[in-house]
């Protein structure tokens, strides 16, 4: 017993003396060591050897609510007093002071100690640390972070210009430090309606515009923290300077977080149109409505009141004159009650798209059916690889053909950078609106193309109305070879269903089927529609001298919607009679060449050609097959129209499809 | 007794476990780098007392003394900063951390009160001075913290203290001075005795 | 649970101490009590008990003193100028006893080193691990002839406090008024290199207000003594050094202040030059090492040569001498330089019995002169060893007099240091 006793001892007491030994030595090494059975100095931590500071202590001096304000050395009066159960309540209730106030490790402060803080690391840090914990405690830290990168990104987070040795801003000059609530809490919501007042700190005089706003009146006055403070439109951390794009496009989106109606209206209009591009020089919310001053209508000194809103459009449209207050800037084509006659045209639009597309869009497809139906019965019409096409008919004089290949060009142009517009909230329109050189360039390109378009419609109308006065004695306006539409027409029409449901044969046509008379006059009413709406459009203010403004706003419309059915219709229905058809796959460069095939043309129209075979005028139009290079260049063009056209027909059915009313 | 020791030595956690076996391996090293934190301590004693509790009442007690104040006044005697008769010339054999090891040793030491005779009710008057105009400094009634020791300390030696302070032979440290001066305003000319003898009342 | 155990540590311990290459003594390791036996109840033999106890209270610590009380040479000046007693400088070993340190009042006779034993005249052997030696010193009583231990009864050398300290303090105060006190300065090195002038200092202040037209004359053999300079600043301001009424006057080597023999019928003292007649003399012999170093081998010359890593003696293992009676040069004999002598041997007995290296030794000294009632004046020195010399140095920078511009308020302030640390220096090294 005594044994072990004395063992036990001579253990305890050798490693008593090592560690008497060892720890001095450690602790010149700047730790305290781990020392066993040595007192530790109260007040400091016994593994870093680095001074506890205890938020009591702090209190001790900062918490006295007798002595609230210090004076320095210098004389000046510094407030020292901090509210500790405002701490307690908040998220950093649990934190101590200095684990903020890191600079501060003695107390009393050898020096008057400046507040020295940053919050970016320790938030990263414990994010970071615990970012997995199946607790979700800290699940906020993502959105602090995230909201730390966007301020390290801010024009706050900038040198300032008086002092490059600070930023403009930073955390707590804006976030209370000691009473930052958790959500949902009360010292958030008071933080809401305290928020115009904390940036009116350094930004007085929007502050001062803002208190006469109806936000800064409903925030301020009435405590109504659902009405917008300052970070609802400038964001709270992602704050740019109001002049960049970046800010202005920010301010506009924000505004309709609340104002939805008011967005998604704007949207629909040019302006808005453009500003969802990404571009900023249209008119943004805050162009009329004002910014910090914003009120209602009816306010005589607001932006929009009647009295001061054409001011306002005068900024970009400087010859705007009155008929410009008649422009809905918001008008809604959806709402029948306020808009009906925006309304009206809509409807009338949409089910003439409706109908035109359904018809052609079934005719197609039985069309197809048919064609694949008959192909595998070996019926139709075959290519004879024994007697391939040599001799060929004129259909196309040269005239026709360039400006049918203009035409298509023109028209194309027209479709992509008009529905750039359209679906501006696609990714393609903001792609192709970069590559084009933004939206002025689009804009002039788009007017280029416009002209041209009805330079080529003009010229062709002034070329066939010359050529029937050329053979007016003669001319047969109901004739074989004539465009105008007859009862034929509309019989080959109930016989091509006949044949496409397999209950009759395929009828025989004269020079011109009845889809390519449709597809002949389609764009008469077509360039009447998008010709005159897009002259209303072309130059807004001459426009305004004789027409109200609502007029931009149903030209507008009927502008897009026609165009919209002009596009759709000719790069698939189009494409499918005149191309794609079995019989015709994968083109006809008919068109190009101005030659058919003889069997083909036979097989299309044989009514014409058994009138030119009995009249014998056959002769007269027969041509030797196109030159091996005219049928590659004419292949290659329509090759090219083809893609094209079908590419601006994926384009606009994606915008179609995400559209997002 | 044995059994209750080795419970102690249960206690020692895993990482002191490693702490001393890594020790043990470098024991040659380490001891003979330098004087040890105690070793250099130890020759204080025959003017501070034995771990720092004096006995001398013109010598002020260090055991238990604040690490960081501690090296602050070596630094200063180092660099002659601060006034004195002796300490200077002793500073200046030590590196800093040779000083910083004496820090460490003191630290840990308890600190014995100095065995000294008060007058119960200058202290009690002391005691209301030191609350109202002391006690966020020298916290806890002036015991060993960061603002020195004064809680137990020699009345003769905290004398020569405010005398040094006072007559300018030593710079009060920040904010001092208001609160020095406020306190003879209002406790008149027995204020720094009463003060004293509270501090000496701490035993 | 996570813990060494005992096997572990001791097999640890002992691969440490092989590593090191000290083989050191392992079979202390499981030893229950090392024992310690320490000859001299000086500073340095109490300081060493002390200290051994307080490091490692599982050490058994035997002190061997002849007298049964302890009285300090410094501040036993005071006893002469009568601001103290001989009773306020004597002190008893119970503290020491209270820190488990065994008393043995005896003789030491000689120690063996070989068989580790310490005899004593009482016919005692006590068997040790390590024996502490600190004598302090002896005088060479053939220095001055006519000087011997029978004469020193009526001629004090009051060199070692006690009954002589009161012999010639009552011969100072039964002095006629006008007389002379001549006091004999021994050569370097000697303990208490500045106590023959403070001694001279407290004497002169006793005559100032009792025999104001006595003179004190300081017979000296060397050039130069202790803090010289400041002791001269001193005697001028208080006791009108360097004029024709000075109270105190020092002959000097060069001055024939070399004494070489004493004629004790009629107190007067042959210097080289001149004969001195006084109404009191006070011979401070020269000095060695005490008695027992030179019974135990352990001196080489008049001094104890040590390893002062560890004050273990050069010329026997396992013995370590400590304070005056060594020959730690550069440090002075002082009882302060063997209060911190004491701590470094101290420490490296533990660390020897640990099989470990001793650390590195570090020293200091401080040592108070009062000159007068609100006169004080210090000299301290920070000391490390330089290894490679095995001398004890004085960092450099550090250390250093009293500065000779201090301020009155400052040399009155250094008399109650010298006091604080008279009660210090005595509670470390037995209270």
């Amino acid at each position: 017993m005594s044994n072990s006793l004395s063992r036990h001892l001579a253990w305890l007491f050798m490693s008593a003396l090592l560690l008497i030994c060892i720890a001095p030595a450690q602790s010149t090494e700047g730790g305290v060591g781990m020392v066993l059975g040595e007192r530790i100095p109260e007040g400091f931590d016994p593994e870093t050897g680095k001074r506890i500071i205890s938020n009591e202590r702090c209190l001790t001096c900062h918490g006295d609510e007798a002595v609230k304000t210090d004076v320095r050395d210098d004389g000046r009066k510094v407030k020292i007093f901090v509210h500790s159960k405002q701490i307690q309540a908040s998220v950093h209730g649990e934190q101590e002071c200095t684990s903020c106030h890191a600079t501060i490790d003695r107390v009393p402060h050898r020096e008057a100690p400046q507040v020295i803080v940053g919050c970016i690391e320790c938030h990263k840090e414990t994010w970071d640390k615990h970012k997995d914990d199946p607790d979700g405690k800290h699940e906020r830290l993502k959105v602090v972070n995230e909201q730390a990168d966007n301020f390290m990104q801010s024009i706050h987070a900038q040198p300032s210009k008086q002092d490059q040795s600070r930023t403009n801003a930073t955390c707590y000059d804006c976030h209370e430090a000691h009473n930052i609530g958790e959500l949902g809490s009360i010292q958030r919501k008071e933080k809401r309606l305290k928020n115009p007042e904390v940036c009116g700190r350094c930004h007085e005089k929007q502050l001062a515009d803002y208190r006469t706003s109806d936000h800064g009146k409903a925030v301020l006055e009435k405590g109504d923290s659902k009405s917008a403070v300052c970070s609802d439109c400038h964001t709270t951390h992602a704050i740019d300077a109001p002049e960049t794009d970046k800010a202005k496009l920010a301010i506009t989106k924000n505004c309709g977080d609340c104002h939805k109606d008011a967005q998604r209206t704007y949207f629909a209009s040019y302006h808005g149109q453009v500003h969802r591009l990404g571009y900023t020089n249209t008119a943004k919310c805050h162009d009329c409505h004002g910014s910090h001053k914003i009120k209602g209508p009816k306010d005589p000194t607001s932006e929009i009141h009647a009295n001061n809103r054409l001011e306002n459009c005068r900024v970009c449209h400087k010859e705007a004159n009155e008929n410009f207050l008649t422009f809905w800037p918001h008008g809604d084509a959806n709402d029948g009650e306020k808009y009906p006659g925006l309304w009206t045209f809509k409807i009338f639009m949409q089910i003439l798209i409706f109908s035109v597309m359904a018809f052609f869009w079934v005719h197609v497809v039985l069309w197809l059916y048919r064609e694949v139906k008959d192909r595998m019965e070996d019926k139709g019409f075959i290519e004879d690889l024994d007697h391939p096409d040599v001799v060929y008919f004129r259909r196309f004089p040269a005239v026709w053909r360039w400006i049918h290949g203009l035409f298509a060009i023109a028209t194309m142009t027209l479709i992509l950078t008009g529905t750039t517009l359209l679906f501006s909230h696609t990714g393609w329109a903001k792609a192709v609106v970069v590559f084009l050189g933004g939206t002025e360039m689009e804009g002039i390109i788009h007017r280029t193309a416009a002209v041209i378009w009805l330079g080529i419609f003009l010229a062709h109308l002034f070329i066939a109305v010359g050529n029937i006065w050329r053979k007016r004695d003669t001319f047969k306006w109901f004739g074989s070879t004539s465009m105008l539409p007859n009862m034929k027409d509309m019989r080959d029409l109930r016989d091509m269903f006949k044949w496409f449901l397999g209950r009759g044969p395929r009828p025989e046509f004269s020079q011109w089927t009845y889809w390519q008379k449709f597809d002949y006059w389609a764009p008469f009413w077509g360039a009447t529609i998008i010709g005159t709406s897009g002259l209303l459009l072309f130059v807004p203010e001459a426009t305004a001298i004789i027409l109200p403004g609502w007029m931009f706003n149903i030209a507008t419309l009927v502008h897009a919607e026609e165009a919209l059915l002009a596009a759709i219709f000719l790069n698939s229905v189009h494409f499918f009679n005149v191309h794609f058809r079995p019989e015709r796959f994968p083109m006809s460069t008919t068109i190009f060449t101005g030659k058919i095939p003889i069997e083909e043309f036979k097989h299309d129209h044989r009514l014409e050609y058994e009138r030119l075979v009995e009249s014998g005028e056959l002769e007269k139009h027969l041509v030797r097959r196109p030159s091996r290079r005219a049928d590659l260049a004419a292949s290659f063009i329509t090759t090219v129209l083809i893609m094209t056209g079908l590419a601006l027909l994926s384009l606009v059915l994606i915008g179609l499809m995400t559209s997002p009313s | 007794m044995g059994a209750e020791n080795m419970n102690r030595n249960e206690t020692m956690s895993k990482k002191v476990r490693n702490l001393l076996l890594a020790m043990l391996v470098q024991v040659p090293a380490v001891v003979l780098a330098d004087p040890t934190g105690q070793a250099l301590a130890f020759t204080c004693a025959g003017c501070h007392g034995t771990d720092g509790s004096s006995v001398g009442p013109s010598s002020p007690s260090i055991a238990a003394m604040d690490p960081e104040v501690f090296i602050d006044a070596m630094q200063a005697y180092k660099r002659d900063e601060r006034n004195s008769t002796i300490m200077n010339r002793i500073a200046k054999g030590y590196r800093d951390e040779q000083i910083k090891g004496m820090a460490w040793y003191f630290a840990k030491q308890k600190m014995a009160p100095a065995p000294q005779a008060f007058d119960p009710k200058l202290a009690e008057a002391g005691a209301k001075l030191h609350e109202k105009y002391c006690e966020k400094c020298h916290e806890k009634g002036g015991r060993p913290g960061d603002a020195g020791t004064l809680a137990g300390q020699w009345m003769p030696y905290l004398n020569f203290t405010m005398e040094d302070f006072m007559s300018g032979h030593r710079d009060y440290p920040r904010k001092m001075k208001r609160k020095v001066d406020a306190a003879v305003e209002a406790g008149g000319d027995e204020a720094l005795r009463a003060l004293l003898h509270y501090y000496a009342s701490k035993q | 649970m996570n813990k060494i155990n005992r096997r572990d540590f001791i097999r640890l311990a002992v691969g440490t101490t092989l590593a090191g290459g000290t083989l050191g003594f392992p079979g202390l390791l499981l030893a229950a009590s090392p024992k310690v036996v320490v000859v001299g109840g000086g500073v340095g033999g109490c300081t060493a008990a002390k200290y051994l106890r307080k490091l490692d209270p599982r050490i058994e610590v035997t002190l061997i003193e002849t007298k049964n009380a302890y009285t300090s040479c410094f501040m036993s000046n005071e006893v002469l100028s009568g601001d103290r007693t001989l009773a306020s400088i004597t002190f008893d070993y119970e503290g020491l006893k209270r820190h488990g340190v065994k008393i043995v009042i005896d003789r030491v006779s000689a120690i063996d080193p070989v068989n580790r034993q310490v005899a004593t005249e009482g016919g005692e052997r006590f068997g040790y691990d390590a024996c502490v030696v600190s004598p302090g010193v002896d005088f060479k009583w053939e220095a001055i002839e006519g000087y011997d231990v029978e004469v020193a009864e009526e001629i004090p050398h009051a060199w070692f406090a006690g009954p002589q300290t009161s012999l010639l303090r009552r011969q100072i105060e039964s002095m006629p008024e006008g007389g002379t006190v001549a006091i004999v300065a021994p050569p370097d090195p000697f303990k208490c290199p500045p106590g023959p002038y403070e001694r001279a200092s407290q004497i002169a202040m006793y005559c100032k207000h009792h025999k104001p037209r006595a003179k004190i004359l300081i017979l000296d053999p060397k050039e130069a003594f202790s803090k010289q300079g400041l002791f001269r600043q001193g005697w001028t301001q208080l006791y009108g050094f360097g004029t024709d009424n000075s109270m105190i006057e020092w002959i000097g080597g060069a001055g024939g202040g070399k004494v070489e023999s004493l004629d004790p019928s009629t107190r007067t003292l042959q210097a080289e030059v001149e004969a001195f007649k006084a109404d009191v003399i006070n011979i401070i012999p020269p000095q060695k090492a005490g008695k027992v170093a030179f019974t135990s081998d352990l001196v080489d010359g008049d001094w104890c040569p040590v390893n002062k890593m560890t004050f273990e003696s050069s010329r026997h293992p396992n013995v370590y001498v400590l304070g005056d009676a060594s020959n730690a040069a550069k440090m002075p004999k002082s009882a302060y330089a063997a209060n911190t002598q004491a701590k470094v041997a101290a420490a490296a007995i533990i660390a020897r019995f640990n099989g470990q290296d001793p650390g590195d030794p570090t020293f200091t000294n401080t040592c108070y002169s009062i000159l007068g009632e609100e006169h004080g004046i210090s000299v301290a020195a920070v000391y490390a060893l330089d290894k490679g010399t095995n001398t004890i140095e004085p960092v450099k920078e550090s250390g250093g007099l009293s500065p000779m511009d201090a301020s009155p308020a400052q040399r009155k302030r250094e008399v109650t240091y010298a006091h604080s640390w008279f009660q210090n220096l005595i509670s470390d090294m037995m209270g």
